[in-house]
This record gives C-alpha cells, sequence and structure tokens, in this order.
C-alpha cells in the first residue's frame, strides 16, 4: 500500500503528466501573482489619477468659496462634483478650514458644519496632499491641501468606494485559476496521451522482458518491429537478436543437460559393471572348484550355493537398474519406492567410494508429483553428495510431504557446497551452468528440473560441517492431475 | 404629450432668435438692446436650471407679444432688482420683498395665481428626523435662508424672529444663504442645516415634481397668507407699448395653449392684475424689520 504512494514507483505515463501538471500550476501560481501585482498597480495609479483629477475639479470649484466660508457653494460643488466622478465613487467628501473646521460635507449629518474634529485635523495635517490605499481595502482615502500663497486655506479629503475594485480582481483571479486549472487538465491529459503513446513500444519490450523472464526469450513480432521505426525499431531488433541468441544458448545447455545425464549414467554402467564384476570372479572360482571338486557333495553344494547367491546379486542390480531406468510407458507419480530404488542406484558408485548411504523414507504410497523429474533431482544431489563425503562417512536422504509441500532432504559430511555451485542450484533460472567447466552441469540440470516443477532448493550448512541440501515442490493440485491424465 | 411634442421646435426657434440676437448687437456695435426687443428678468423662483420652461415662455411671449423676448437670469434676486431698478430691463418677475422695497421705483405689471389666488405662503422646514415643534426649537441649529432678498426665503423667518425679539446670526448657530428655494430644500434634506426657509409654492411644486427630495423634509411652520411674488417693471417704462404688450401676454396666458403649457408647467392658474395693496402685509414685515434695527 505505502509502495503505491511512493511516487518513485509511479508509472512514467502518469509522472510525466503529473510533472506537467505541477509545472502548469506552478507557472500559474507565479503568472497569476503578477497579473494581480500588475493589476492592482494599475488600480491603484488609474484610482490614484481619478482621485487627482476629483479633487482638481473639486478644489477650482470650492477654493473662492472656502474663501468667503460659502457652506452652501461648497456643499453644491462637492455634489456636482460627485454626479461628475460617478466613475470613482466617492464616498464622503469633507472639505474643512485650516483649522479642522467642516465647512462643508458630502454628508452634513456625519461632518456637520462648523464642527471641529481635532483627529481628522491632525490627520489632515500629517497626511497633507497624501493618497492611500491598500489593494483589497473597501475604501481609498486623499487628501489635498489648499493654499494660496504661503498660506494654507484647508483640506479637502475624500474616501472612495474601492469595494468595486477588489471584486474586479477577484474575478480576474477567477478567471486565471479557471483559465490555467483547465490548461492545466488539458496538457495533463494530452502529456498522458502522448506518453501512453511514446511508452507503447517500451511497455511492449517490458513484457516480453518480464516472459522472458519466467520461460525463454520470445521475441516480438516481426509485423511489430516493421511498425516501429528509430530508436525503438533498433531496440526491437536488437532484443530479437538477443532473444534469437538466448534461444541457441538454451538448446545448447539442454544437449548438454543431456550428454551430462548420458554422462552420469556412464559412470552408473561403469559402477553397475564393477558391482557385477566383482561376483564374477567368485562365480568363475565356484565354477572351477565345481568342474575339479564338483563330485564332492559338500564341495558342490557349497559351490552351488556360492554361485546362487552371486546370481541373486547381480539379479538385484540387473532389476534396479531395470527400474530406474526402464522406458516410462507413461507418467506415473512419485512412489515411496522411489527413494528405496535411488539407494539401490546410488549404492554401488558409494560403496567405490566407501560412503554409506542412510534413507529416512517419510513418504506413504504415492505422492503427486512426476516420478521421473524429481527421481533424477534427488539422484543428482545424491551423486553429488557421495562425490563430495570423505571416505567412511554417510550420505543422508529423508523424504516427507509436508502439507502442501514435498520436500526431500541430501544431508553430506563433505566440505561444504561452494558458493558458485549454491548459486547455480539457488539463483535465478538462467544463470549459466558451465561457470567452472561442467562442475556444476548437473546441480544446474536438477535445478531446471524443480523449477519446472514450480519448486526451489534450499541450500543450508549446518553448523556440524557438511552440507543439507533441500528440495522443496509443491504438490500438484487435483486439476493438474487430472489434465496429466 | 403636446407640451413634450412641440418642444424641439420652440429650441430651435430660440436657437435662431438668440443667433439674430447677437448677429444684431454685433452690427449695433452696442450693449443696448434691439429695437423692440422685450428684456424680461427672472429671479430664480424655483426651477432655476429648467432650460425647457424658459424656451417655451420665451416661445410664448415672443409669440404672443409680437417682438422678440430675451429671458434674463441672474444668480440673486438683488442682481435682477438692480437690472429693473436701473431701467435696462422692461419688466422683471421678482419677490414681493425688493419690490416693497423699491416701491417708489417700480410698478407692478401682474401678479400670479397659484391655486385661484394671487397669494402665497413661506415655510419654515426641518429634516423629517427633526424633534423640534416650533420655530423656537430651531435655537442654535444651522438655518439655511434663500436669498436676502426673498420674501419667504428670509424676510418672513426675519420678521419671525425680530417678533421673537433675536437676530438671526443671535439665534442660530450659523446662517447661510442658498440662492435658491430648491437648494434650502436640498440643504435641508441632506441635513447640511437644521431648518431652511422656504417659499411655500415652490415646496408643494417639489412635493409633485421630487417627492424623495421633500420626503427627507417636513414643514414645521407656515405662514400667514403673502402676496405672490409679482412681475415688475420700472415705475417709467422702457416702452410703454412693449410693456402693455408683455402685460397683455401675460394676463392672455391660460387662454392660450402654449401659455397654458407653460402655467402648467409652473403649477400656476394664470396672471391677475392686482392692487399694490397686496403687498401692505409684507411692507408690514419690512416696517417691523427697520423698527427692530
Amino acid at each position: 500500500m505505502l509502495g503505491r504512494l511512493d511516487p518513485r514507483s509511479w508509472p512514467i505515463t502518469a509522472k510525466v503528466p503529473l510533472a506537467v501538471a505541477g509545472l502548469m500550476v506552478l507557472v500559474g501560481l507565479i503568472l497569476s501573482e503578477r497579473v494581480l501585482a500588475r493589476l492592482a498597480d494599475t488600480q491603484e495609479r488609474h484610482l490614484r489619477d481619478l482621485a487627482q483629477s476629483y479633487l482638481d475639479g473639486l478644489s477650482s470649484a470650492v477654493a473662492p468659496s472656502m474663501l468667503r466660508d460659502d457652506t452652501w457653494e461648497v456643499f453644491d460643488a462637492i455634489e456636482r462634483a460627485r454626479d461628475l466622478h460617478r466613475s470613482l465613487r466617492p464616498l464622503e467628501t469633507v472639505v474643512s478650514h485650516a483649522d479642522g473646521r467642516v465647512i462643508a460635507a458630502s454628508d452634513p449629518r456625519r461632518y456637520p458644519v462648523g464642527s471641529l474634529n481635532e483627529e481628522r485635523q491632525r490627520v489632515q495635517v500629517a497626511g497633507a496632499d497624501s493618497f492611500s490605499f491598500e489593494a483589497g481595502a473597501d475604501t481609498a482615502t486623499a487628501v489635498r491641501k489648499l493654499s494660496y500663497p504661503g498660506q494654507t486655506v484647508g483640506f479637502i479629503e475624500a474616501v472612495f468606494d474601492t469595494r468595486h475594485l477588489a471584486a474586479e480582481r477577484r474575478s480576474v483571479m477567477f478567471a486565471l485559476v479557471a483559465t490555467n486549472g483547465l490548461l492545466t487538465l488539458v496538457l495533463a491529459t494530452a502529456g498522458w496521451f502522448l506518453m501512453a503513446r511514446m511508452m507503447r513500444p517500451v511497455t511492449i519490450l517490458t513484457n516480453h522482458l518480464g516472459l522472458a523472464r519466467s520461460v525463454s526469450a520470445v521475441p516480438i513480432a516481426e509485423d511489430v518491429v516493421m511498425r516501429q521505426r528509430g530508436e525503438f525499431g533498433r531496440l526491437f531488433r536488437a532484443y530479437n537478436a538477443l532473444a534469437a541468441s538466448m534461444d541457441e544458448r538454451e538448446t545448447l545447455v539442454k544437449k548438454l543437460a543431456e550428454e551430462e545425464r548420458l554422462g552420469s549414467l556412464g559412470r552408473l554402467a561403469s559402477a553397475l559393471a564393477h558391482e557385477i564384476n566383482n561376483p564374477l570372479g567368485g562365480l568363475f572360482n565356484a565354477l572351477a572348484t565345481l568342474r575339479t571338486h564338483g563330485h564332492l557333495a559338500h564341495v558342490r553344494a557349497n559351490a552351488i550355493g556360492l554361485l546362487d547367491r552371486g546370481l541373486l546379486g547381480i539379479r538385484d542390480v540387473v532389476r534396479t537398474t531395470l527400474a530406474a531406468y526402464r522406458e516410462e510407458k507413461r507418467a506415473r507419480d512419485l512412489a515411496a519406492s522411489d527413494l528405496a530404488d535411488l539407494q539401490l542406484l546410488i549404492a554401488p558408485e558409494a560403496r567405490r567410494k566407501a560412503v554409506g548411504v542412510l534413507l529416512d523414507n517419510g513418504l506413504d504410497g504415492t505422492v503427486p508429483l512426476p516420478s521421473t523429474p524429481v527421481r533424477q533431482a534427488i539422484l543428482n544431489l545424491l551423486l553429488n553428495a557421495v562425490a563430495a563425503s570423505p571416505e567412511g562417512a554417510s550420505v543422508f536422504l529423508s523424504a516427507e510431504v509436508s502439507g502442501h509441500l514435498f520436500v526431500a532432504s541430501v544431508r553430506d559430511r563433505g566440505p561444504g557446497l561452494p558458493e558458485a555451485a549454491a548459486q547455480v542450484l539457488t539463483g535465478p533460472a538462467a544463470a549459466t551452468p558451465l561457470r567452472d567447466g561442467g562442475l556444476g552441469l548437473g546441480l544446474w540440470t536438477t535445478r531446471r528440473l524443480v523449477s519446472e516443477l514450480g519448486g526451489r532448493i534450499e541450500v543450508d550448512r549446518p553448523g556440524e560441517g557438511g552440507t543439507v541440501l533441500r528440495l522443496i515442490i509443491p504438490l500438484r493440485s487435483g486439476e493438474e492431475l487430472s489434465d496429466v491424465a | 404629450m403636446r407640451a413634450e411634442g412641440s418642444a424641439p421646435p420652440d429650441r430651435r426657434r430660440v436657437i435662431a432668435v438668440l443667433a439674430a440676437a447677437l448677429v444684431a448687437c454685433r452690427a449695433g456695435a452696442s450693449e443696448a438692446a434691439p429695437i423692440g426687443e422685450i428684456r424680461f428678468g427672472l429671479t430664480p423662483v424655483f426651477l432655476n436650471n429648467d432650460l425647457e420652461l424658459l424656451a417655451r415662455l420665451q416661445s410664448y411671449l415672443e409669440r404672443a407679444t409680437g417682438h422678440p423676448v430675451r429671458l434674463i437670469t441672474r444668480r440673486t434676486y438683488q442682481e435682477i432688482t438692480a437690472l429693473l431698478t436701473t431701467r435696462q430691463i422692461d419688466a422683471a418677475w421678482i419677490c414681493g420683498y425688493p419690490f416693497v422695497t423699491h416701491r417708489s421705483e417700480l410698478q407692478l405689471v401682474a401678479v400670479p395665481l397659484w391655486r385661484s389666488r394671487p397669494l402665497y405662503q413661506s415655510y419654515v422646514i426641518v429634516g423629517n428626523d427633526s424633534e423640534a415643534r416650533s420655530v423656537a426649537d430651531l435655537a442654535g441649529g444651522i438655518h439655511a435662508f434663500s436669498d436676502p432678498d426673498s420674501n419667504s426665503g428670509f424676510l418672513v423667518t426675519r420678521a419671525l424672529l425680530a417678533e421673537m425679539g433675536v437676530r438671526p446670526e443671535g439665534f442660530f448657530a450659523r446662517a447661510f444663504f442658498t440662492y435658491g428655494h430648491r437648494n434650502v430644500i436640498r440643504a435641508v434634506a441632506s441635513g447640511l442645516a437644521g431648518s431652511g426657509s422656504v417659499d411655500g409654492y415652490v415646496y408643494e411644486v417639489m412635493v409633485q415634481i421630487e417627492p424623495e427630495l421633500t420626503g427627507r423634509t417636513r414643514v414645521l411652520r407656515r405662514s400667514e397668507w403673502l402676496a405672490f411674488p409679482p412681475v415688475a417693471a420700472p415705475r417709467t417704462p422702457l416702452d410703454e407699448t412693449r410693456l402693455a404688450k408683455l402685460a397683455g401676454a401675460l394676463l392672455a396666458m391660460p387662454a392660450d395653449p402654449d401659455g397654458h403649457a407653460v402655467l402648467a408647467m409652473l403649477r400656476l392658474d394664470g396672471f391677475a392684475r392686482e392692487p399694490a395693496s397686496l403687498f401692505d402685509a409684507i411692507a408690514a414685515k419690512v416696517d417691523l424689520l427697520a423698527r427692530a434695527g
């Protein structure tokens, strides 16, 4: 869940449009800020100009009346100026003497004629000829000092309604946000489409590579390659060449594995021959004894007994070999007896190396797994273990079904499995089998067999030395069984 | 409808007449009026900006008298009165107060009839939020007068205060002139002044024309009925014939459709000849003030 939230794990078709959207939002924010700042500037300048013109007009209209203290003319001038400057929206205008006494105001009830407001006077003196407007404020205030040469006659203070300016800024901001939002959405969508289109060859390649991880590399269909031009075309062709060479190598490895099988067969065959050859000397001795001392009853019985036992031993060896290597007419399930067969099979080789093979057979009846690959895999591990074991040591084979898993483990007292060999057993399926000249081929074959059955191999090096190789194969489900049948 | 429909030609005619007058002026190279032109002065009785009214009045008078007519308006009553007493104009519609004070120099031409009588009242108005119940309650407030030469807009209130034994500058904290009855109403309605003296006729007309303005005021006191502002002429007329024609035109106004339209705009019923004694009540107030000093 958290992995999905990490932006690094998002697909590029999402990341690029999101990045575009993010940049657009950033650009939009910066532009909007600039536009609004400029708008506020323009509005203020405009307002200032209008206020100045308002005050100019009013000043020239009221100045003589102020000197005469003509309340009505000043009031009338204020009213006329208000009508003339409707666009400026004057809220209130106060004309006062230099000492702060009000001559007339647009709202006489609030600023009665002749009233003296010391606060107002102070503000007027401090802010003579000032203009104050803050963006977002509801009002702007302008003060004009009227003076005849050298003498202040009075002040005009005007307050203007600026709410419409704030409303204008708001509407501009909404327009900007809406436009930017729409543009961002459109560009992000376009970006998503473009990326999806541009990334299609990559997706094709990724899918093929994904297939190659589980099976062998599958070349990209020729018509798809033909359609693709430019670097992706070259990439596809390069991939197909790679797939072809992988395929060749796969074939080669299979052939090598077959040869290895034959090789191990050869070793077994020679061990078998040795097994048969050993009693043969005794049998010929018995025959020679019979020929010369056959008339002696006890000698004869003794020799015949010898022949009998020797031939029985040979028959057992031959039977086991037959059982192990007979042509399987049809796949059959792994049986408990298969493990006993393996013990018999390995016995000659083990004896040759003076190594004991002990079996802990935990199986009962049959296990729903194909017998041939499982037996071949275990046999390879046993051969390896016997080869690694010092003289007089023992190799332990145990097998059991645990839940839905078939587990077989082979333990030896050898010097420990080399890391490279362990890598072959547990590493990726495509790991090279031939890292040091054929040593790993049997193990690699085992790895392949187990992989094909959907299982895995665990390598364990217990503290007391040696190696434990654990073969873990999931049992086939009923459906698969019926498919096989 | 008829009044509005006929307005444009009248205006055009006014312009033509004015242009002709200008040409005449230039040709004569003199400030004197062209021969036969009637110069009629108007005080800012109520609608001092109503150009349509002026144009129609001019148009009617020109047609009715057969003379070119020039209407002369000034900001104050005093200026018009001065024009009249110095015999620069044939006649003028002035106020009863200057008529009384300049009685020796002037003669009465006609008196307008309002609600069928040559009489009107002076009102003292206050803002409709005012709690004043009588003129005495206005002490210490700000008062708006219309014109120092106006009967209803100054004299009546002034005389009332004199009866109370006070002078405006002592009674009110502050008093100023607005030089127009409508301005008095505006000053009181806006709160610039707490009270005002206004022509009752103008106020009643304004109640009909601009109810939203008068609605912000209420009448505190109505004076007794006084003589309506008259049309007066110099005691020695500039031209007897022209003055007679002008008087005739004024008296005949109700009978003429155009004259009737002008009267309707002025909310007047007509003009009448009245004896000068009609103005005795105003003269009494002037005397009162003279005695009060």
